[in-house]
């Protein structure tokens, strides 16, 4: 069995740590929401005029990646507290944190300044993000089947 | 009989799903590849080596994408659909030269058939095949049965009028020409700028197997063709260098980043008097298309044709001696443009091109770029100016001291129509679309050019109740320029009266315009008007009897006075009639003062030894003006 290292939190304290994140990402992705639905609302060009459909498609983008991804962080977090013998490994929880984080983030912020069809520099967060994800829920599916 | 399982019931489910959907299927490609399959009785849309179309621009340029769809250079040419045509065109019944017209609509598709004025039955159906024109004249084209060759149906939509009108009598045409457009004259003329990168490809006899790279004036007329582009941006890394630093593409034209000649010549490429070098050139114009591209600083195939400049000495002699109306027929005696779409030659022309940075994008932007752009749809409908283009700002831009001595330099109150540089440096002497437009050969009125070429100066076509001595009195005083020689009649007779009565259709057109000018009517008086406009609705040529009316519309009383421009002889008569007898009897001010230089009397009549003998001395030889 993979011995914990003496750095990382104990199990329970890594899966509150998502639960918290997840929460709190899913407060501000909503607000985030909201934030859109008032641009829309009051039809700011900055956001709805066609030359600016790049920052729109990246703010919605940003919208669902980090609703989703805090949703993703809340289910994990259930998941782990419903199942027995099933721990989070550390690096899956960091991963899981910094996905939420970097992919919407990364769209957010390539949004905010755009190049015709091209977003914005910070768009080349969202690939870091993606493959934290893709890390972190191979390895929690392959956690579950190995689950005894 | 044994009863089927359920898991029989569930296997058979699933294969008639199956085969549901492949059929589903095989109905849907069987459409598609139907679609997909060039019609033969028109030009068609061809994948021409480099170009790809706007659709392939859209996904990396939605915003400047969307504002050329907005622009009239989209909808140039059009494929003929009930949401291209003009409304209600399946229900037409129009005659005119002899020959009756009846559209008839079958699904999508619209045609019509001809027969003899007052013979049997109508002939074969045509298909309505393409429209062009978009914002003030639109011109359906009839499938022919030769390939892709088309033939013009002999009307047009004026957009503004909601009416139909002979295609000659759009035109400023001589009264006895009845068909303007030949057959295949689409392909072998009107493509030429009417479409991106055509192919005219002619076979045979009149036979035209015509092929473009997109209906419309699209983003790779002015970019050149995209197809390089595109792959090598399919690389993000390079796309992110050039938005971080140079921010300019080599593999495609922005006319925005081009000196002034250059980049005037994008658009000169349709916008201009143009002709071929030589035969060889005109060929390999028609088989393969324009091999100007963007950025180039000649046509290639081509040249601009300016009448008095040295070059071109060879090729422009040869027109004279093929063609002797051709010059006569688009510009003025000095060589300055008289015809509209044509506005580069008159950018060439101007001094401020001299400098090196003047182009039409001084003025003008083909996307919404500026901050403080009007919205797109009056952008495009008041030719895609920048911000105040339409106003002094356009001038000062280089100009920048005269704001601060404007009365000083204009001689009129600052707020006054005379000291817009418009005005006096681009009045409206050319002509086409049934309306005067401003010349875009920026110059400095004289009277010398009324009296050399014939040309309205801008002083007389604002102050249209005054004579030329007094625009020449004005000039020598204000500006030193030299007295010219003048006729009694210059000094008596107002300018204006002297073009409408005696002048040629092309000075009587602008005029007949001018009197609806509101800063002339402002300037010059409402009153006296009346009667020229009202006779000049029987002028011999519909486009000056066009403009007469809408500009007598303009005056108060007559806004909504019912006229047909295209009415037979009699008819017109009898419409002036009505106008006269309802201006003399309900809306002419009994009190009314006419200055003696508008020839009118006290009592509103013509003077009518002035206007007879004026009218007798009419310049009667045909103008055609080739717009």
């Amino acid at each position: 069995m993979r011995r914990p290292s003496k750095r990382a939190l104990p199990v329970t304290q890594r899966v509150d740590r998502n639960l918290r994140f997840g929460w709190w990402s899913l407060l501000v992705f909503l607000s985030l929401g909201g934030v859109l639905e008032t641009l829309h609302g009051f039809k700011i060009g900055w956001y709805v005029d066609v030359g600016n459909e790049t920052r729109r498609l990246m703010f919605t983008l940003a919208h669902a990646h980090g609703t989703l991804l805090a949703l993703v962080n809340i289910v994990v977090g259930l998941t782990v507290r419903i199942l027995d013998r099933f721990a989070l490994r550390s690096s899956v929880s960091f991963a899981l944190i910094w996905a939420a984080i970097l992919l919407p983030g990364g769209f957010f912020l390539g949004g905010i300044v755009i190049y015709d069809g091209d977003p914005g520099l910070g768009v080349w967060l969202v690939p870091v993000g993606a493959a934290l994800l893709f890390y972190s829920i191979t390895r929690i599916a392959i956690d579950l089947s190995r689950r005894k | 009989m044994r009863k089927l399982s359920r898991s029989w019931w569930q296997g058979l489910f699933v294969i008639a799903a199956v085969t549901a959907a492949s059929v589903l299927t095989l109905i849907s490609l069987y459409g598609f590849r139907r679609e997909a399959i060039s019609p033969e009785n028109r030009p068609i849309q061809s994948r021409i080596a480099g170009y790809v179309s706007s659709n392939a621009c859209r996904a990396c340029h939605p915003g400047n994408y969307a504002s050329w769809h907005a622009s009239f250079h989209r909808t140039m040419t059009q494929v003929a659909t009930p949401a291209s045509l003009p409304p209600e065109m399946d229900k037409l019944e129009l005659a005119f030269n002899g020959r009756e017209y009846k559209t008839e609509r079958r699904g999508d598709k619209l045609f019509v058939r001809t027969r003899a004025e007052g013979s049997g039955n109508y002939g074969e159906p045509q298909q309505v095949v393409l429209v062009t024109g978009s914002h003030t004249l639109q011109v359906p084209w009839l499938e022919t049965g030769e390939g892709r060759t088309l033939q013009q149906f002999p009307f047009g939509y004026i957009v503004a009028e909601k009416m139909w009108a002979p295609m000659s009598q759009t035109f400023l045409l001589p009264p006895n020409v009845k068909e303007y457009y030949y057959v295949g004259a689409w392909n072998g003329a009107c493509m030429d700028c009417h479409v991106t990168q055509g192919q005219s490809r002619f076979v045979a006899d009149n036979k035209w197997d015509s092929q473009v790279a997109e209906f419309g004036i699209a983003c790779e007329a002015c970019h050149s063709e995209g197809r390089e582009h595109i792959e090598r941006n399919r690389n993000p890394i390079r796309r992110f260098k050039i938005h971080l630093t140079t921010k300019s593409d080599p593999t495609v034209t922005n006319p925005a980043s081009l000196k002034g000649p250059e980049s005037g010549l994008a658009c000169g490429q349709c916008h201009s008097v143009w002709a071929f070098n030589d035969m060889t050139d005109k060929i390999d114009f028609n088989r393969h298309g324009a091999a100007f591209r963007p950025g180039a600083h000649n046509l290639a195939q081509r040249f601009v044709v300016q009448p008095n400049a040295p070059d071109h000495r060879e090729q422009k002699d040869f027109i004279h001696r093929t063609e002797p109306d051709f010059f006569h027929n688009r510009f003025w005696g000095d060589g300055m443009i008289r015809v509209t779409g044509r506005e580069f030659n008159g950018v060439q022309g101007s001094p401020c091109f001299r400098g090196g940075e003047f182009s039409c994008i001084s003025c003008h932007e083909m996307h919404l770029d500026s901050p403080g752009q009007a919205d797109v749809k009056t952008w495009a409908r008041t030719g895609q100016l920048k911000p105040k283009m339409d106003s002094d700002a356009a001038c000062l831009q280089c100009h920048k001291d005269l704001s601060a001595r404007l009365v000083a330099h204009t001689h009129h109150s600052a707020d006054s129509s005379g000291s817009r540089c418009y005005n006096c440096h681009m009045p409206r002497t050319t002509f086409g679309l049934l309306h005067a437009m401003r010349s875009h050969q920026v110059s400095s009125p004289t009277v010398q050019e009324s009296l050399a070429y014939g040309r309205p100066n801008a002083c007389n076509l604002c102050h249209l109740d005054q004579t030329l001595a007094w625009a020449a009195q004005n000039l020598h005083a204000w500006y030193n320029q030299p007295m010219p020689e003048l006729s009694q009649d210059d000094r008596t007779i107002a300018a204006a009266v002297q073009w409408i009565l005696k002048g040629d259709a092309g000075q009587r057109v602008l005029i007949a315009w001018g009197m609806g000018w509101e800063s002339a009517q402002k300037t010059a008086g409402r009153d006296w008007l009346y009667p020229y406009l009202i006779y000049t609705m029987t002028d011999t040529y519909a486009a000056v009897r066009f403009d007469a009316w809408k500009s007598l519309q303009t005056l108060p009383g007559f806004s909504d006075f019912r006229f047909n421009f295209t009415a037979p002889e009699s008819s017109l008569s009898e419409s002036a009639k009505r106008a006269y007898e309802k201006w003399l009897r309900e809306v002419r001010k009994v009190n009314a003062v006419y200055r003696s230089e508008t020839a009118i009397d006290s009592d509103g009549r013509f003077q009518q030894d002035v206007f007879q003998r004026l009218r007798s001395e009419r310049d009667e030889k045909p103008i055609f003006l080739a717009e």
